[in-house]
């Protein structure tokens, strides 16, 4: 029996011979020496009530007589993670004070993430539904299925000891219980509380997803108690206000769904609900990136062995035929790990839904919601960022760009507005369109404003997409009136900066009298880029090639100094700024003669400039990746990548590199 | 095993475990012989090609490709503010896994070379002198004299997450 320092001593053992073990020495044959070993360390933590300790080191043997692999390189990784672990439970085993308070079920940090991440599906599913409730309050399927929703959260909540969460999902239970049993219809006021009831359980969820950062939702929760208590009291009288009239004919019959009623509201969302959950499984959103960025690697590492010089000289069918296997293979892995990022836009664009509710009762306007193409997948990182652009377009489409019913007759048109989003691929990226038919935009006051903000001194000889533009500058607002929901002017300054981050681009069209609609261009992924691979002096670098509008070689007469400062580039008629990457990046270029070197126009938010390297190597796709914390204050690099020949190349950040340009000095 | 007879055990009862005894690598920077506790090491690599990145202090060497990482590396002797050598055949990478802002990270140490693995028990180690500074506390765990060498054993997440060790020279010197 060996005593916890004994063991510790034994970890630390083990640690060097992983690390200090030749390299190309396979790792199974570690296995052999090691399991008796940690065998001897399971056996004496458990003596010594290191409970934890025993656990790790009983994980590990599972780890090293599982592996029919040796020498994986991953196995090396693992164990390395797996000591660590050992040390500190052995560690922790040795001070006093973990003696033995288990901590209560309720605290257990993973339940609560699950709790808070299966609660938010709920919820969202919830929000969905309680909106098609509001078409057809009796539509028994979607009734139950909110039912079992806010049933579902409640017991969980319980279990976790989440007391005031169970107290309002059980109030909501109650209040669409009796609605199941027909003792009650769910008029606008009842979807209202239980909409508010989700956003009061949201809010709970933000507090316990990270406690540190925000506050538990404090107040409210009686009042929201009370009006859902009111709703239950409410007699179910028929006709009780509500326009629909089929409410009447069908009280309760339960299973016979209305089949025609799953097209009216927000398509397909139970039914893909359903479907979701019964083939899928909950994977760490880390473990995909890696296995992304893995498959990403792999792909470099094949074209490395294809591009290898000695290959041709292996005049081989076999290996020529295994390695066209290879590529196709790796090209498939990728492909099917980039789609694992992939998720659908239904779900935001379902958000938007709630909002123009909201929103239209808000304005008092009638606007009727239409989405297509809700099945379009992006990436997730994507999907997350856009809701807030999403959020403010909706918002002004709504305020700014749908007339009062009023106006509308009195133009002609429906009553009712219509917003419209929609998804499309077109050529490997994605378009979001958020059109209305509402007014249009207002050429001429877009232009009287911005002559006042000074943005522009005439609008004169601008084309329209120009004029409309100018709504994208920061400040710009055109709300006569301003309201709390849109009107000063943090709109679409706002929005252009989150599709600028997505490397997205956005553009309007608008037509007077008929509306105005917004595209959104945007990547299939952020994991990915196509980048020109340049170089100055030794160094390579990496531009966005999205950003890149041409590249050309300066001739004697392109390039000219202003007032002995900066320095300026003829291109198509346009005076351009310079940026000598040597300069900034203070490199040793192979020659400062600009008419030796390459330039680069690219194209950022604010501008156009041109970018002066040595040469071009070629295009590569490349695999981004962070250069971590240690680089976080170095500007104009934003991020590295591993280049065909194995080694990093920085990527270049076009947008700091214009924007600072100007304190790179003459 | 029961909780009563854990406090039993004089290791568990009083004092904790000593969290500097244990297995050390050390290695060769100037004159000095270092050591950072082997638990912290990931990988001893030749050296290689180093990607700079502009705009970094000069200890700051770049970045290097780690099975597909991009993995930072630092100049111990740079950032200890010793002179600055050519590399040799015998100059190296030790990835270690430190505690960064987020979560750990890799980060590679440049160094003149890799020496040996040092089982230290907590007699042989001493703690740092005063230097007229907390320095001792805050960059280093201890010194250790193994067979009349002095060892000076790093808290190499403190080192790796400090930005100014200039009062590690006095240490030095």
């Amino acid at each position: 029996m060996l005593k916890l320092e004994e063991i510790g001593h034994l970890i630390d053992d083990l640690a060097v011979q992983l690390v200090m073990r030749q390299p190309d020495a396979p790792i199974g044959a570690l296995a052999g020496a090691w399991v008796p070993q940690l065998a001897g360390i399971v056996e004496s933590a458990r003596a010594e009530g290191a409970i934890q300790a025993a656990e790790s080191a009983g994980s590990l043997i599972a780890l090293l007589t599982a592996t029919e692999a040796p020498g994986a390189e991953g196995l090396s990784e693992q164990l390395q993670a797996g000591l660590t672990e050992l040390e500190r439970a052995v560690r922790e085993a040795g001070s006093p004070k973990t003696a033995a308070n288990s901590p209560s079920l309720a605290q257990d940090p993973e339940l609560m993430s699950d709790f808070v991440l299966e609660s938010g599906e709920h919820l969202a599913s919830i929000e969905t539904q309680a909106l098609m409730l509001e078409r057809d309050p009796c539509d028994a399927e979607t009734l139950n299925a909110v039912f079992r929703a806010f049933h579902t959260i409640k017991g969980l909540a319980g279990f976790l000891e989440l007391w005031h969460v169970q107290k309002v999902a059980h109030e909501t239970e109650t209040v669409l219980d009796r609605a199941r049993n027909a003792e009650l219809t769910l008029t606008p006021p009842a979807i209202d509380a239980i909409l508010a009831s989700a956003d009061y359980l949201r809010r709970w969820l933000r507090y316990l997803e990270a406690p540190g950062t925000n506050g538990p939702p404090v107040g409210g929760e009686e009042a929201l108690l009370a009006r859902i208590r009111g709703v239950c009291a409410a007699p179910a009288e028929p006709g009780g206000g509500h326009p629909e009239p089929d409410r009447d004919e069908q009280p309760a019959e339960l299973p016979p769904a209305h089949p025609e009623t799953s097209g009216a509201g927000p398509k397909g969302a139970p039914a893909e609900a359903r479907r979701g959950s019964a083939n899928a499984v909950r994977v760490d959103t880390a473990k995909l990136d890696l296995l992304v960025e893995m498959a990403g690697e792999m792909v470099i590492a094949e074209s490395l062995v294809r591009q290898d010089p000695d290959l041709p000289t292996l005049k081989s069918t076999r290996l020529q035929r295994n390695m066209a296997q290879l590529t196709r293979i790796t090209q498939e892995l990728q492909k099917t790990a980039m789609a694992m990022r992939l998720v659908p836009v239904g779900p935001l664009f379902r958000r938007m839904a709630r909002l123009v509710r909201d929103l239209s009762r808000q304005f008092g306007k009638r606007v009727e919601m239409v989405t297509a193409g809700d099945e379009m997948e992006l990436d997730r990182t994507i999907v997350e960022e856009l809701a807030d652009p999403l959020m403010h377009m909706v918002r002004n489409a709504l305020d700014h760009g749908l007339e009062t019913p009023r106006e509308r007759r009195a133009a002609g048109k429906t009553e009712t507005g219509r917003v419209t989003l929609s998804a499309q691929h077109r050529g490997g990226q994605v378009l979001i369109e958020i059109a209305d038919d509402g007014r249009g935009l207002d050429r001429e006051r877009i232009a009287a404003k911005a002559i006042e903000r000074k943005l522009i001194a005439t609008a004169e000889g601008l084309t329209d997409t120009e004029v409309f533009n100018l709504v994208f500058e920061p400040g710009f607002s055109t709300a006569a009136v301003v309201t709390n929901v849109s009107g000063r002017g943090v709109g679409m300054d706002v929005v252009r900066r989150h599709i600028d981050k997505l490397r997205g681009r956005i553009e309007i069209r608008s037509v007077p009298g008929q509306g105005t609609t917004f595209t959104l261009k945007l990547p299939l992924t952020l994991a990915i880029i196509d980048g020109l691979v340049v170089r100055v002096g030794a160094e390579r670098y990496i531009v966005p090639l999205f950003s890149v509008r041409e590249m050309l070689r300066p001739k004697e007469d392109t390039i000219w100094t202003v007032k002995q400062r900066a320095e300026m580039a003829l291109v198509r008629e346009a005076l351009l700024p310079v940026l000598r990457l040597y300069k900034r990046f203070q490199v040793t270029p192979a020659s400062t003669d600009p008419r030796a070197s390459v330039m680069i126009v690219g194209e950022v938010e604010g501008g156009r400039f041109c970018l002066l390297v040595d040469e071009l190597i070629g295009k590569q796709e490349v695999v981004i990746k962070s250069l971590g914390e240690t680089f976080k204050d170095v500007s104009g690099i934003a991020g590295g990548a591993i280049l065909g020949d194995g080694r990093v190349g920085l990527i270049l950040d076009l947008e700091r590199l214009f924007k600072e340009r100007a304190d790179a000095g003459p | 095993m029961s909780a009563s007879v854990l406090s039993q055990n004089p290791v568990a009862a009083g004092a904790p475990l000593d969290v500097r005894s244990g297995k050390y690598l050390t290695f060769a920077l100037s004159n000095e012989e270092f050591g950072i506790r082997v638990l912290k090491v990931r990988e001893i690599m030749g050296l290689q090609e180093i990607t700079a990145v502009p705009q970094t202090p000069a200890h700051v060497k770049g970045v290097i490709n780690l099975r597909g990482r991009v993995v930072p590396v630092i100049d111990l002797r740079l950032k200890f503010g010793l002179p600055t050598a050519e590399y040799s055949q015998r100059t190296c990478i030790i990835v270690t896994q430190v505690q960064g802002e987020s979560g750990p990270l890799m980060m590679g140490i440049v160094v003149d070379g890799v020496s040996e693995v040092l089982n230290l028990s907590d007699q042989e180690i001493e703690d740092t002198p005063d230097f007229g500074e907390d320095i001792g506390n805050r960059y280093l765990l201890g010194m250790a004299k193994v067979k009349g060498k002095v060892k000076i054993l790093l808290d190499i997440d403190k080192v790796l997450s400090t930005q100014d060790l200039n009062g590690l020279n006095s240490i030095l010197h």
